[in-house]
């Protein structure tokens, strides 16, 4: 009976699997190799593209918990998974095309050991529905990310961004674990289907439940810069290498949310316990006087102006993608208000949506920062008269990232605002377009130092290989054609939140 | 089966995209020539195979929704993109392609040499994109995105050669008055998608046809609006002027988007709709009206006009009152024939005065020409044809047209419009005799040592007898009831089925069909004749004197008119309102808010200390007032 579901458990666990796998492969096979090389890069590659093809064959399989009501199989852990394959696809060749990392002294044995080791922590992130697997999914994904921001060791700026991370995450973990600890007290479990019947069946101290969810919004909104949770992002983000910052804001971001939507909604509503019904609007909650939703609201407004404003006076090209990381997690909570699948499949869309856009604005950097050699928004002047194609690809990125129609963050934007006013939420949809135009201001001031100021000393054309080319096309192109032509990933978000069962 | 016929708009766009992208890298003006006639030729013989595909199907059943992917879902609001091809929109992509595809090839000669050759065969191939989407389009939305995309193309064209001014300037008329039409052809749109709940033609006219009641205010405001789309389009009054300027772009342009396919998408909207129309017998009132009254006043002006390329602008804007016309009197096929055969004779003539100004070295007054029909014989003889088509002379294409149109207009008991109707078919034999007697008649005006006219390269001549061709024998898809079958109001039919039911049906008797042929035949020689005797000799220019004929030569003083009622009353508010709302109430809220957003950030970035013992503690603090709010606040 116990081998019987560990190895029913293990069959639909091939994805994991064949990433634990690669990780130690490329350890192993760096012990052979003195100087550096590509090839465990190729080996990860190799690892993701198999996880992605076990991850596909995956599909149609009936939503489902495995290996004792730890790790969920499920459609909405598989619309993660391949976002976080995706991610991490990109990311390997961002690494590839770095020149930052290319020039570094060390090897790059534990690099993408530690990538596809993040990976696997999304992908347990996305699919746990066990309080205990979720923290450990967590710290897997961010002990690896710690050592990934410290990857320049003598950099000091790289090792500070690498211990304040880890000293914040230290703390940030340190808080939910005792949320965990005061739910587990609570409930006397830590399956969250359990949570979720014991709560609705029996009567709890109000109070005490609103502390142990606060504090482990502590450790969602650390891994999604959600304010006030936010601090360690500007700092991280600036003195990491940028392919690892283009990782962070995206894959680690993706994976925690996904943790914040699991944790709420199978604990925290009534779906699949029809015996438990509250009037109202407010049908999902399951607890008189928890009100969840109202505190993501006063989250999210407060994320993404922060994010919005702060980023106004940066003219460092990274830090000032921090705090739109930081507000672009803020448009995503908005729509996590909205407890509807038209709110969270805008969610998901929107996560989907902002892979594209804020890797290609990374990558935008990285290309800047190989060429130029500056990450200074104001050193960026008339670069694009020399680089046409990148600086019209960061056009692209920029004017999505604002959500200017015709690109994919236009969609992602109108199907959150749409939800939210749909809901009644007209304030929140409001605020959300005011923070729009205020975030207008530094997406576009990029692209005023780029084309609207002629470049000065140096004019001649600056071009790349077609390897980079490619890659930014790559990035650019989904980033419009997402904007016309979007049906698909707005079915696939929807299909994908099905098994939450809301109405 | 049919999946492939997509391509007849994915041809055009990677045309575009080609010579769009690549276009400042092709040298050879050969290369760029052939991407951009070859994609349309490609999509003409796939809309020739829809075409045959549908005449192979039974009558009732002539329709193939090609749905390309789910564009648009939110709520219960869904849109695709998705083509429709039934009889209507079979006809207009053949003629769109077909002439189309003439017109790119004559460019390859008329352009050569051009700086920017490339770029105007993308623009060319960007604008049968669009207009194909217009009207493949299986709804309002996607009819409304190529709307404004050949209203985009027409901009760009006109104004292709953007170092003149006065192109620039044309180029920003035409796209204003254009946008007054569009604004009408939006709110129409929200109607429908208010009233109906969905934009999707087969769902709006079947919801119109069974749950409306005829004449009801609801239907006579949205074909109201939708037609105010089409005076725009389709420069009807009061929104015609701006056609006659859109002849700065190049001649090519002319004849293609200005003449044969981009000005009748307004016919083309109110035919595709004739569902929504029929059921509003006021709208077909006015359409009828506004038809009648166009087509006299553009005809007035033509006929003292002197730039050879302003007559022919004129000319179709009075043909294409010829089309509303019929649309008015309930004949949606008749306005459809009408636009075949005016493509046909149109382009051609517009292509001949190309021909023409080119060898003339960009001259197109025709005072400044005369004699030409000797050096220019190819030029000549077909530009003759569509004169004589143009006129209502018999068996030539436009007679049938034209005489149905009359027809129809004399069956819908309208006596005072077709009176108007016979007068200016009168006016058009004599304006355009008038110009080929200045042109190719008498004795030369120009400075015979500096100009030295020639006949045009092959590849600008063959389009022309190729036009000059269907020019003659096009008329002969729809003839008279006496005569015999009426092909294309046949193959239209299914189309027009239900607008038909509800429309009053004439019958016509032998007599009168015969007594009006007689008429209108009359009345197209007699105008060919006085303006023969007048023009067709020796001819010295003169200044008129006579007030009246000034008053209409300066095209009635419209244009003066809008700028001295709409346009200068419209500055002074705009610079009030610039002076007072502008610069102190928005600027100041604009300056404002980004003066506070600025100190704001200033402020909060502050916050960012650097030092994480810092951070830990106010996120600490955070969570606490978390929980301080939920507990006092929320509950």
């Amino acid at each position: 009976m116990l081998t019987q579901q560990i190895l029913d458990g293990l069959s639909k666990f091939y994805p994991e699997t064949i990433l634990s796998v690669t990780i130690l492969v490329i350890v192993f096979v760096e012990l052979f190799f003195k100087k550096k090389t590509r090839v465990s890069g190729w080996i990860a590659m190799a690892g993701l593209a198999a996880a992605m093809l076990f991850t596909f064959l995956q599909v149609n399989i009936p939503a489902q918990t495995i290996f004792f009501q730890m790790v969920a199989v499920d459609p909405f852990s598989y619309f993660f998974k391949v976002l976080l394959i995706l991610s991490g696809f990109l990311i390997v060749l961002f690494t590839f095309l770095s020149d930052e990392i290319r020039s570094s002294e060390f090897k790059t044995q534990e690099y993408y050991a530690l990538l596809i080791a993040l990976t696997l922590g999304g992908f347990l992130m996305a699919s746990s529905v066990n309080l205990l697997m979720m923290y450990l999914a967590l710290e897997l994904s961010s002990l690896s990310s710690y050592v990934l921001a410290g990857y320049f060791k003598k950099s000091n700026r790289s090792s500070e961004a690498a211990l304040k991370y880890v000293i914040y995450g230290g703390v940030s973990s340190g808080l939910m674990l005792f949320g965990i600890s005061l739910i587990y007290g609570i409930c006397g479990s830590l399956d969250m289907f359990a949570i979720s019947a014991y709560l609705s069946a029996n009567p709890v101290n109000l109070i005490t439940l609103l502390i142990a969810i606060f504090l482990m919004l502590a450790g969602f909104g650390y891994k999604i810069s959600a304010v006030p949770f936010h601090f360690w992002t500007p700092d991280v983000y600036e003195g990491s290498p940028m392919p690892v910052t283009a990782l962070l804001s995206v894959s680690s971001k993706a994976a925690g949310f996904a943790m914040l939507i699991r944790f709420f909604l199978v604990a925290f509503q009534n779906a699949g316990h029809p015996t438990i019904t509250t009037e109202g609007l407010h049908q999902y909650i399951t607890l008189p006087g928890l009100h969840w939703p109202e505190v993501i609201a006063v989250i999210a407004v407060a994320t993404m102006t922060l994010g919005n404003v702060v980023a106004i006076w940066q003219d460092n090209l990274k830090r000032l993608l921090a705090y739109s990381s930081i507000a672009q997690a803020g448009y995503m909570l908005l729509a996590f208000v909205v407890v509807s699948p038209q709110g969270i499949s805008a969610m998901l869309t929107y996560l989907a949506v902002y892979l594209f856009m804020n890797l290609g604005a990374f990558f935008a950097a990285i290309l800047i920062s190989n060429k130029y050699k500056t990450e200074n928004i104001e050193e960026m002047k008339g670069i694009g008269y020399r680089s046409p194609l990148l600086c019209v690809s960061m056009a692209v990125f920029m004017l999505s990232l604002s959500g200017i129609p015709m690109t994919a963050g236009f969609i992602g934007k109108f199907y959150i605002f749409s939800a939210l006013i749909n809901n009644g939420y007209i304030w929140l949809a409001i605020i959300g377009l005011m923070n729009s135009v205020v975030s207008l201001y530094y997406y576009i001031k990029i692209l005023k130092n780029m084309f609207l100021i002629r470049p000065q000393g140096d004019t001649g054309a600056v071009s790349f290989g077609a390897g980079y080319s490619v890659l930014l096309l790559a990035l650019a192109i989904p980033t419009i054609v997402l904007g016309i032509f979007f049906g698909p990933l707005t079915k696939f978000a929807e299909y994908s939140v099905q098994i939450f069962g809301l109405k | 089966m049919v999946n492939y016929f997509f391509l007849i708009t994915l041809l055009p766009l990677i045309g575009f995209l080609v010579n769009g992208i690549f276009g400042y890298k092709i040298k050879n003006e050969k290369v760029a020539g052939i991407i951009g006639s070859g994609t349309i030729l490609g999509s003409f013989i796939i809309a020739l195979i829809a075409f045959f595909q549908l005449l192979g199907m039974p009558a009732e059943q002539r329709t193939i929704t090609v749905t390309l992917f789910q564009w648009i879902t939110a709520g219960s609001f869904n849109i695709s993109a998705a083509y429709l091809i039934d009889p209507l929109s079979v006809v207009m992509s053949l003629i769109i392609t077909g002439v189309g595809f003439l017109i790119h090839v004559y460019s390859i000669g008329y352009m050569h040499g051009d700086r920017g050759f490339a770029r105007f065969f993308a623009f060319l191939n960007l604008f049968i994109f669009a207009m194909l989407n217009l009207v493949l389009g299986d709804n309002f939305l996607l009819m409304f995105l190529g709307w404004e995309g050949v209203g985009l193309c027409s901009y760009l064209l006109i104004g292709f050669w953007y170092e003149k001014k006065f192109t620039g300037d044309a180029a920003n008329k035409a796209f204003w008055v254009n946008r007054i039409g569009d604004l009408g052809f939006m709110i129409a749109m929200f109607y429908i998608l208010v009233n109906f709940g969905s934009l999707n033609f087969g769902a709006v006219f079947g919801a119109a046809g069974s749950s409306i009641a005829p004449g009801s205010t609801l239907i006579t405001v949205i074909t109201i609006l939708l037609f105010v789309g089409a005076t725009g389009k389709s420069a009807q009054i009061p929104l015609f002027i701006w056609l006659p300027d859109a002849m700065a772009g190049p001649t090519p342009v002319s004849a293609l988007i200005h003449a044969a396919t981009m000005v009748t998408a307004g016919v083309y909207m109110v035919a595709r709709c004739s569902i929504l129309f029929a059921l509003a017998p006021f709208t077909m009132d006015l359409i009828l009206a506004i038809g009648a009254l166009t087509a006299f006043f553009a005809a007035t002006i033509a006929v003292t006009q002197n730039d050879i390329k302003k007559i022919l602008a004129y000319s179709t804007v009075s043909q294409l009152g010829f089309m509303f016309m019929a649309l008015g009197a309930g004949a949606f096929s008749t306005g459809i024939f009408h636009v075949t055969t005016h493509a046909f004779f149109k382009a051609l003539m517009f292509l001949g005065a190309g021909s023409v100004i080119h060898s003339m070295h960009e001259e197109q007054d025709v005072m400044n020409m005369g004699g030409l029909k000797n050096k220019m014989k190819v030029t000549f003889l077909t530009f003759l044809m569509g004169g004589i088509a143009i006129s209502g002379i018999p068996p030539f294409s436009g007679f049938f047209s034209k005489d149905e149109i009359l027809t129809n207009v004399y069956l819908s008991g309208n006596y005072l419009f077709f009176g108007l109707g016979v007068l200016t078919a009168f006016m058009t034999a004599f304006y355009i005799f008038r110009l080929i007697g200045l042109t190719f008649y008498g004795n030369p005006r120009y400075d015979e040592h500096k100009t030295h006219p020639h006949e045009s390269p092959k590849v600008m001549t063959i389009p022309l007898i190729i036009l000059a061709v269907l020019s003659v024998i096009g008329g002969f898809i729809g003839l008279p009831h006496i005569v015999g079958p009426n092909l294309i109001d046949h193959f239209l039919e299914p189309v027009f089925a239900s607008a038909r039911t509800i429309l009053p049906v004439h019958h016509i008797e032998a007599g009168t069909e015969i007594m009006l042929i007689v008429i209108s035949v009359f009345v197209a020689v007699v105008g060919i004749f006085l303006a023969y005797r007048a023009y067709a000799k020796a001819y010295k220019p003169e200044v008129s004197r006579n007030p009246v004929y000034n008053f209409v030569q300066n095209k009635y003083k419209v244009d003066e008119f809008y700028n001295a009622v709409i346009v200068t009353p419209l500055r002074m508010l705009s610079n009030l309102l610039y002076k007072f709302f502008d610069l102190i109430v928005i600027d100041g809220i604009v300056n404002g808010s980004g003066k506070f957003f600025t100190s704001l950030s200033g402020d909060w970035r502050k916050m960012q200390t650097g030092v994480i013992q810092d951070y830990a503690v106010i996120s600490v603090a955070g969570i606490i007032a978390i929980i301080i709010f939920v507990l006092l606040v929320v509950k």
